[in-house]
């Protein structure tokens, strides 16, 4: 393996701290706008990495942050601005030019090549490899790199079985081994431990201090405030602010991230909480399973909805997948009208009355090329069979064009292919095949995840009207104000762990952000638990 | 020390080699001897070339079906030119079978790599389209022995080295020399490397600007090429060459590279494994023909249970390696 | 994908959380939207356009032959690949289901050797049909069996059952031929049964009924389509994954077996390799009917079209003496065909139509 041969990059070697502001960004973006279908994902945003810089990039989900990462690595290209590296204005067409500029960057979950061993995982993708590998002089390499990291791995381990944090570690080893320029971090802490989160941190430093630029992307606000000296935040595709995180504050960060009031958006009255809330259906204590969360303790009632919050790997998806049996849990019980259920397939949790809604229409939740009749009729295809087992398709028609109806999904006709309608449709398809199954425990993921602001409103009014007839619903949301607004509580969970249960007037953006991120949970992590045991 | 995961599966295959052995030598007598080395690694060579070319395509997550065919064609094509003109030089006849299985193994790469059919179906199809062409071209003609230069006929019992009455084959020495050349490509050569990288993830390939068609393309043509030289032998061990040489040779060298760990899904493997599991695939089938015990025909059953342990096994031991 | 290559292993964990929901949700789900129109369109016009083959060689072999139509002609056809046509009707199911059985010619090889060593030992008849069926079942079962249970791949579990069985049907017959079968066994093989049709006929048509009716129109043949389709959205509607493809790996190793005893019959006597190397005319006969090899997509007509433009096709040629081999040939290069036009992108496709049900 020969040597990287890059050219150093002309940051390196600049003292720490000195005033990266006065000179020239290495990476400039200006005006970009970028569109997808019917979202405007990207409008008019600027943004300046300087050598030697810790640049935060918040915002809420959908906010853009990773579509501009995408345009930024080569993987999108922009509708309109353009991006400049060291000022020399370059056409980002894919991942290897923008290599070849010295962007690189590293996401949450590494794409890694499992069979291949860590070392090797470092330095395969170096264009200057030499015509043959040398083993023990590449492992060396590998050693150093990782060491001068602070990382300790096996570099003769293949890299299947590797924690995330040890991916990323791989990945970072690659992007120095590369002399990258500008280093992106998609939230890389995501899904690690306290602990992996302060090794990165010191790489993250160590880079700044190399004269690397890093731009570093997270939904933890006290990360942002230990490691970054600025601060740019987006909001709904908008460039909102860029200051120096010396002049920043907590309040004003969320208030540049959610700016808007709650209720404007989601039209919700407060009548509708004032209803009364039915008996008990669900009772959850201390649900874990081993090495993805634990402790997990809430009540469930009829008419009830409680709002699952959390940040993104918060493993709010995990208990939901334990309670419909995908996953099931191996501790803690769960009892549904006080008998004590063990849950071990998605078949027996649809016996129980529960029924889980996926956040992933097309990998897990909708069967594309099939009519709208043939999916809402498939976890219950048997009440549509004849004696003989063959679909009674007028049943089977008849039923589904009721919730065409009923939930206003806009098709020609209930034997319209489900693939081709819009994202909105679909989720509203998602509905109707689970609530035929006639839930009484709904668990719902992410139900409004990617789908237009019209179909959004329609989304919550059904959950509300659902709640009305009397069904338990437990929503897992990513965006906040919806999950304010349509919850009567809200357990937030944070790495795996439940930090407490809100409800009524404690339940604001504000204390779910806190709990949500740790800030708070710190010193009284079980803020609120108290009304789940009550 | 910890050792490479291909290492300790290369062990186990040799222990399993050992014990075979061991347990054979309890029930014949003169078991062991240089007859069942000299005969096996001959026999062995012809399977083991064939399946190195299996391991390049299988370690890209593809399989190539068609090299029995190509087995036969190029055994039938170089046979038929030898006997129609004995003085053609014995290295341009090495290179005609070569440079024929190169072409046939080019035209799976171009069907696969860029009109992107998915490799079991173009390797059917050619399985059939190669073994009719040969069909066509011979007329139904046998090539036989008598017809053949004498030094294609010396060739299986030409010896590189002796010792006593134990014989180091010139095709063994092709076989060993083959191998050699493969297990230091992949292992030491960036192309090497790379087949592995497309096996073990084609995303992170393609993200990492791989030229994925050219080295997929590249892998056919290899195995194409190394069952043209698997031909020759093939020509040469036998002799008398029908339009059905080879015929089935395709499945044999799919199981020798997966019992010697290749996995079916790409990206791990490698050639001493191919090489190993061909040698255990063959010393089974030789040693259960001169067992008393076991009648002739069991041999492919056994075959079948051998070839579905070896893989269970591994997959066994893969996923407790996933989630210690 | 860029690589054409095999099927994606099996994932046993369920996908990381998913990303942040960007906007890119909207284009992929559109994205999604065109696949699979165009892949409806797809097989709409691939059965128009199989039809339209078929059609082109009936016309040129009534042409060169003028008894190709005669109805003696056309149940010897049939006739001469039953045993095929048979499997392939399986085949269909499996290949829809996303897995794949190479070792049903082993099989059929299996059941006939069976038969033979059986009468030869003595068994009456009628035990041992019954016990070859049980065979049959047996071995379709010990191949569900690694593939639901251990989950290895199909590919790999067939393959080395395709040289098991074939070893076990060797070891009953060894490199004889058993020729010990009653009379009104090989007349059952050989003899019309009703009007000019044989026994053999009879039942295919009857499974092919039952296979159009299972497939398109009963609760299973959903299921089976939908796990093609995505596994995984099959696990999370609550469907038994492990049950659906036992239950079509021992059919298909019940229907194998069928097969070699009726192979057994027409031929009248038993040997080692009957039914040498048939996996792989099975195979191409069902894709080339539109199967895609992928799962989830393909429908029954096409296959019965691909049935009768192979048989067609080799009885057109044997009518005009040209030899089985290069019969073979040809279909090797229809069926690489047939895999590459749908890959030129618009080719064909125009018309959509709306749902696969339907």
């Amino acid at each position: 393996m020969s040597s990287p041969s890059a050219d150093p990059p002309p940051g390196a070697g600049a003292a720490p701290g000195a005033a990266p502001a006065r000179a020239a960004p290495v990476l400039e973006v200006t005006g970009v706008s970028k569109r997808f279908d019917m979202t405007q994902a990207l409008d008019d945003v600027s943004l300046s990495l300087h050598a030697g810089e810790v640049h935060a990039l918040v915002g809420e989900n959908g906010a853009g942050k990773s579509t501009l990462i995408k345009i930024l690595t080569g993987v999108e290209q922009s509708d309109e601005g353009e991006v400049r590296v060291e000022g020399r204005t370059v056409h980002l067409a894919n991942a290897q030019e923008a290599q070849a500029c010295g962007v690189a960057a590293i996401y949450q979950e590494p794409l890694v090549f499992p069979d291949l061993d860590v070392a090797e995982n470092i330095f395969i993708t170096h264009r200057d490899q030499a015509l043959l590998v040398n083993w023990p002089r590449m492992y060396a390499k590998a050693e150093d790199l990782l060491a001068s990291l602070g990382v300790r791995l096996d570099v003769r381990a293949p890299a299947r079985g590797l924690t995330l944090a040890s991916q990323q570690a791989v990945e970072i080893a690659k992007a120095i081994s590369l002399e990258v320029k500008v280093l992106i971090m998609d939230e890389p802490t995501a899904s690690l431990s306290d602990h992996e989160v302060r090794q990165l941190f010191r790489v993250a430093r160590q880079l700044r201090d190399r004269g690397v630029a890093v731009l570093f992307i997270t939904h933890r606000l006290e990360e942002v405030f230990e490691i970054a000296d600025r601060i740019t935040v987006l909001r709904d595709g908008e460039h909102i602010s860029t200051r120096p995180a010396g002049e920043v504050t907590r309040d004003l960060l969320i208030r540049d991230m959610v700016g808007r009031e709650v209720d404007q958006f989601y039209g919700i009255g407060g009548d509708w909480r004032s209803r009364t809330i039915g008996r008990q259906v669900c009772r959850v204590r201390g649900l874990g399973r081993e090495g993805v969360f634990s402790g997990i303790d809430f009540d469930l009632h009829e008419g009830e909805v409680l709002g699952f919050a959390g940040l993104v790997g918060s493993r709010r998806t995990d208990v939901a997948l334990a309670l419909f049996g995908i996953q099931p849990a191996d501790r803690g019980t769960v009892e549904i009208d006080g008998r004590t259920v063990r849950i071990t397939s998605p078949r027996a949790a649809q016996q129980l009355g529960v029924a889980y809604m996926t956040e992933d229409r097309r990998k897990l939740g909708l069967a594309m090329p099939l009519s709208i009749a043939a999916n809402v009729t498939l976890p219950v295809l048997r009440r549509y069979l004849s004696r003989l087992g063959l679909v009674q398709r007028s049943r089977e028609e008849a039923a589904a064009e009721g919730f065409r109806e009923r939930l206003r999904i806009k098709a020609p006709s209930a034997l319209h292919v489900v693939g081709k309608l819009s994202g909105g449709n679909q989720q509203k398809v998602m509905f109707g095949k689970w609530l035929n199954t006639r839930p009484r425990i709904f668990l719902l993921d992410e139900p409004t995840r990617g789908i237009d602001v019209g179909a959004k409103a329609e989304v919550h009014a059904m959950v509300r009207e659902l709640a009305e007839e009397g069904m338990a619903i437990l929503c897992i949301s990513s965006d906040l104000p919806e999950v304010l607004a349509m919850s009567d509580r809200i357990l937030v969970m944070r790495e795996g762990r439940q930090m407490g249960i809100l409800g009524g007037s404690e339940a604001t953006q504000e204390a779910v952000m806190s709990l949500a991120t740790g800030e708070a949970g710190e010193e009284d992590p079980d803020a609120g638990a108290g009304r789940a045991a009550s | 020390m910890r050792l490479r995961a291909e290492t300790r599966r290369e062990g186990v295959l040799l222990l399993l080699i050992v014990l075979v052995l061991f347990g054979f030598s309890l029930v014949i007598e003169n078991y062991l001897g240089a007859r069942l080395f000299n005969r096996v690694s001959a026999s062995v060579a012809i399977l083991a070339i064939l399946a190195i070319g299996q391991t390049l395509v299988v370690l890209t997550r593809n399989i190539d079906l068609s090299v029995g065919s190509i087995v036969g064609f190029t055994a039938y094509f170089v046979g038929q030119q030898l006997s129609l003109d004995n003085d053609i030089h014995p290295l341009v006849a090495v290179l005609m079978a070569v440079g024929l299985g190169a072409a046939l193994g080019a035209c799976n790469g171009v069907l696969v790599a860029w009109c992107r059919v998915p490799a079991i179906i173009v390797t059917l199809g050619t399985l059939a389209l190669y073994r009719t062409i040969l069909v066509e071209y011979s007329d139904a003609q046998t090539i036989l022995t008598v017809n053949l230069p004498q030094w294609l006929i010396d060739l299986p019992r030409l010896n590189v080295v002796s010792y006593e009455r134990l014989h180091l084959r010139a095709v063994v020495a092709v076989m060993l020399a083959v191998a050699v050349l493969f297990q230091l490509l992949l292992r030491y050569s960036s192309f090497g490397r790379r087949l592995y990288a497309i096996g073990s993830s084609p995303e992170a390939a393609h993200s990492a600007g791989f030229p994925t068609r050219r080295l997929v393309f590249a892998a056919f043509v290899l195995c194409g090429a190394l069952a043209g030289l698997t031909g020759f032998l093939f020509l040469a061990r036998f002799g008398n060459i029908t339009v059905v040489a080879g015929l089935g040779l395709e499945l044999k060298s799919v199981a020798a590279v997966v019992v010697g760990g290749i996995n079916i899904f790409g990206g791990s493997g490698s050639v001493l494994g191919a090489v190993l599991g061909a040698s255990l695939i063959d010393l089974l089938e030789n040693s259960l023909i001169r067992s008393l015990q076991v009648s002739e025909f069991l041999r492919d059953a056994l075959l079948g249970i051998l070839i579905l342990a070896a893989v269970a096994i591994d997959s066994v031991f893969m996923k407790r390696r996933r989630d210690p | 994908m860029n690589l054409p290559a095999g099927r994606e292993p099996e994932s046993e964990s369920r996908p990381a959380p998913a990303p942040e929901p960007a906007p890119m949700q909207a284009s992929r789900t559109s994205a999604a939207a065109r696949l699979t129109s165009a892949l409806g369109a797809r097989l709409r016009s691939w059965e128009g356009f199989l039809a339209a083959l078929l059609l082109c060689i009936i016309v040129m072999n009534a042409l060169t032959s003028p008894s190709f139509l005669s109805v003696e002609n056309q149940i010897n056809l049939f006739a001469l690949s039953i045993e095929k046509v048979i499997v392939v009707l399986i085949m269909t199911f499996v290949i829809l289901n996303a897995e794949i059985d190479l070792s049903v010619a082993s099989m059929m090889g299996l059941s006939a050797c069976a038969l033979g060593w059986l009468v030869q030992h003595g068994v009456p008849m009628p035990a041992a049909l019954v016990a070859c069926l049980l065979i049959g079942m047996l071995g379709g079962a010990f191949n569900g069996f690694w593939i639901t249970v251990v989950r290895l791949p199909s590919l790999v579990v067939t393959l080395a059952m395709l040289i098991g069985f074939r070893g076990l049907a060797r070891v009953l017959v060894e490199d004889r031929s058993i020729k010990a079968f009653p009379e009104w066994f090989e007349a059952l093989g050989q003899q019309p049964l009703v009007g000019p049709f044989p026994l053999s006929l009879i039942l295919f048509f009857a499974l092919l009924v039952l296979a159009v009716i299972v497939l398109r129109y009963s609760g299973f043949g959903r299921q089976v389509y939908v796990i093609g389709i995505n596994l995984e959205v099959a696990r999370y509607s609550g469907i038994d994954v492990a049950r659906v493809k036992m239950l079509l790996f021992t059919t298909s190793g019940f229907l194998s077996a069928l097969a070699g005893v009726l192979f057994a019959a027409r031929l009248g006597t038993v040997r080692g390799d009957m039914g040498l190397g048939f996996e792989l005319d099975i195979i191409t006969i069902v894709l080339l009917g539109g199967v895609s090899i992928f799962g989830g997509a393909g429908s029954v007509y096409g296959v019965i079209l691909s049935i009768l433009i192979v048989l067609y096709l080799r009885n057109g040629m044997s009518l005009s003496n040209i030899t089985g081999h290069l019969q073979t040939g040809v279909i090797g290069i229809i069926l690489i065909l047939s895999a590459m036009i749908p890959n030129v992108r618009g080719f064909l496709a125009r018309v959509a139509r709306p749902g696969l049900f339907r």
